[in-house]
């Protein structure tokens, strides 16, 4: 191959500009490369495994099986489908070591107290299962690819160095695959073809490992879709826990800090001021009086922007913080609270200020608006009804729909039915941790 | 006046310390947190206590909670509750045992050094205290039910100051009106809300009560 660009190639050159390896690089280079040799250990090393892998499991499971009419032969199954999660794990742990495949671990069965709750969380785990499928489909395969490769090997091993080993061969044969050459052009031939299969033997090895790796990116790594999304779940509900507790946080500090800060500041601006009062210093006093203005300007900003962050009646549950609001709004409104238990702290936040949202918009709507929030078999429902004139629905970038999509976070749903002519009722369903 | 102070912000009880002591009253004991509070209360007997409503370990109503403690065991133990926030729930908890004595501000009303000192001398004296904030709120939570519907709106208004803890002088000088003439607007107001005449001046507590319990 040359090593300069033809004259009809230049446009192709990239702005990397590799030089071409050298022929005898590309061809016997996969030979020497760490990916190969990798590769070719893993097929001897796994083969065995896998081998042994499968049969103990088998064992396991077939005496599981037989003691199922005595109460430990569950025991025995649920110890079976460990085990094969086991293997699974070490099947993983040699292919990340030698090939680089990282999968990740599957989740763990949510186990509860009690050993029967173990012995069905344990049978039921699909990592374990899908791990047998995986040795079960594996053992062909591995059985194969080390069966080609070692005798790959043998032949290439045997005949390339066979046109050398001619002349000092008596018979002139080998005692493998039958090598044999009248004349040395034949040797020739045979050392050829030990060559051609010692080239080959990298890409053969490759694609049985390759086809490994679809198994175990298939079989150990990848989730059930259903598992994936309990995943999701799991840490949208952290995120949303997280970001409650944050606001919380964001809305102490400032209490704590910037707030008792400015009432310190009007409390010594108000002091001063009266002792003022007297003195003839009308600048000075106008001076002060318009800050003494300011500080309480800025505490009452203060205040509101604290109970926009995380409404400090909502410490007290839901009901205290929805009567403060309507209290303080001036909404014609009535509110019912009947929750058997406390909601987590960041379904209350989202649910009031939904209820918050709700009411600003039937407000505008007139009449007397209701606000009912209940518990019913794990979900709390939101209604929020008013008197008006109807015609209400979600349309994007509006308030309903700001709300229906807070609801979202927590897999909250919004209904609006809305008449025209009224009545207006809108639900919030939110689903309630069990 | 002889005043213990319960409040865990540093910044304010110190302010708080450094005002009273200006204005020429003293400060028997100022402390960060409840069980704090009833030791220096147990100790000192003080003509009155300002107490935070949001204290240490939960900062949510451990103020309110000693203080309905602190007066179901010392009966007569007059107490300031002071509060970033208002609620009508607390107000309502505060003022269920109907004994007087009690006051529920704003933080930011100290800003009004005069109004502030006036507010806290007459708690001491026995009476009872509500912030206007919550009294709006009152009106506005109960508008709609029944026992205010046969309230006119001067009564309301009168009621209103009532609940603030005004005596009948100085709602008559905010509402420039004489003196016979709210005599006779509460009047009117305790006979719609029912309220017998032999309680005296505790009717003034049940009238505001009346509005809290509905």
């Amino acid at each position: 191959m040359g090593s300069g660009p033809r004259p009809g190639e230049t446009e192709h050159v990239t702005s990397l500009d590799l030089p071409r390896p050298p022929l005898l690089r590309r061809v016997f280079g996969p030979l020497a490369a760490r990916d190969f040799r990798a590769e070719y250990l893993w097929l001897w090393l796994a083969a065995p495994l896998t081998l042994f892998s499968l049969l103990s499991f088998l064992v396991v499971l077939a005496l599981g099986l037989w003691l199922t009419p005595v109460l430990l032969g569950f025991l025995v199954l649920a110890g079976a489908v460990f085990y094969a999660r086991g293997l699974g794990a070490a099947h993983r742990g040699l292919a990340k070591g030698l090939l680089g495949v990282s999968v990740p671990t599957p989740r763990r069965p949510e186990l509860k107290p009690g050993l029967w709750s173990w012995v069905k969380a344990r049978v039921g785990d699909p990592a374990g299962w899908r791990a047998a499928g995986y040795l079960l489909l594996r053992l062909p395969l591995t059985l194969a690819g080390l069966f080609t490769v070692f005798v790959a090997t043998l032949y290439s091993l045997a005949a390339t160095p066979y046109s050398f080993l001619w002349f000092p061969l008596g018979e002139r044969r080998l005692p493998v695959f039958a090598i044999d050459a009248d004349s040395w052009a034949g040797a020739l031939a045979w050392s050829a073809s030990g060559l051609l299969v010692l080239v080959a033997l990298p890409r053969v090895t490759h694609a049985f490992v390759a086809l490994d790796r679809l198994l175990i990116v298939g079989l150990l790594g990848e989730r059930e879709l259903t598992e994936r999304v309990r995943d999701l779940e799991a840490s949208r509900a952290t995120a949303v826990e997280d970001a409650a507790l944050r606001l919380r946080r964001i809305e102490r500090d400032l209490h704590d800090g910037a707030q008792a800060q400015l009432v310190a500041l009007a409390m010594k601006l108000g002091l001063a001021k009266d002792e003022l009062a007297d003195a003839d210093l009308p600048q000075v006093k106008d001076l002060v009086t318009a800050a003494h203005t300011n500080a309480k300007q800025a505490l009452t900003e203060l205040r509101d922007l604290a109970r926009g962050i995380h409404p400090a009646a909502l410490d007290a549950g839901l009901d205290v913080a929805l009567a403060t609001l309507v209290a303080t709004s001036g909404i014609d409104a009535r509110v019912a609270v009947d929750l058997p238990r406390r909601p987590p702290p960041s379904l209350e936040t989202i649910v009031y200020f939904s209820a918050a949202e709700l009411l600003t918009n039937a407000a505008k709507h007139g009449g007397t608006t209701l606000v009912v929030v209940t518990e019913e078999r794990d979900v709390l429902w939101l209604r929020v009804r008013d008197s008006g004139r109807g015609g209400a629905r979600i349309v994007p970038g509006g308030g309903l729909a700001g709300v229906a999509e807070r609801l979202r976070t927590v897999d909250g749903e919004l209904t609006v039915t809305s008449p025209p002519g009224g009545p207006t009722e809108v639900t919030a369903r939110v689903p309630l941790p069990r | 006046m002889r005043i213990v102070i319960a409040e865990d912000s540093t910044i304010l009880r110190q302010g708080l310390v450094e005002l009273l002591t200006f204005r020429g009253h003293e400060v028997l004991a100022a402390v960060k947190d409840a069980d704090a509070l009833r030791d220096a209360i147990t100790a000192h007997t003080p003509d009155v206590s300002i107490v935070d409503i949001r204290m240490p370990p939960t900062h949510t109503d451990e103020g309110l909670r000693a203080a309905i403690a602190l007066r179901r065991e010392l009966p007569g133990c007059a107490i300031l509750l002071f509060s970033q926030y208002v609620e009508t729930k607390y107000a309502a908890q505060l003022l269920a045992d109907r004994a007087g004595g009690v006051g529920y501000l704003l933080k930011d009303r100290v800003a009004e050094v005069s109004d502030f000192l006036d507010a806290l001398r007459r708690v001491s004296e026995g009476e009872t205290v509500l912030d206007p904030e919550v009294v709006s709120q009152l009106f506005s939570a109960t508008r709609q039910t029944d026992a205010l519907g046969a309230l006119t709106p001067r009564e309301r208004e009168v009621l209103g100051l009532m609940a603030e803890g005004r005596s009948n002088s100085a709602i008559a000088a905010e509402l420039f009106l004489s003196a016979g003439s709210v005599e006779k607007y509460v009047t009117s107001i305790f006979g719609k809300l029912g309220l017998p005449p032999s309680e005296g001046d505790n009717r003034r507590v049940l009238a505001v009560l009346r509005y809290l319990d509905s």
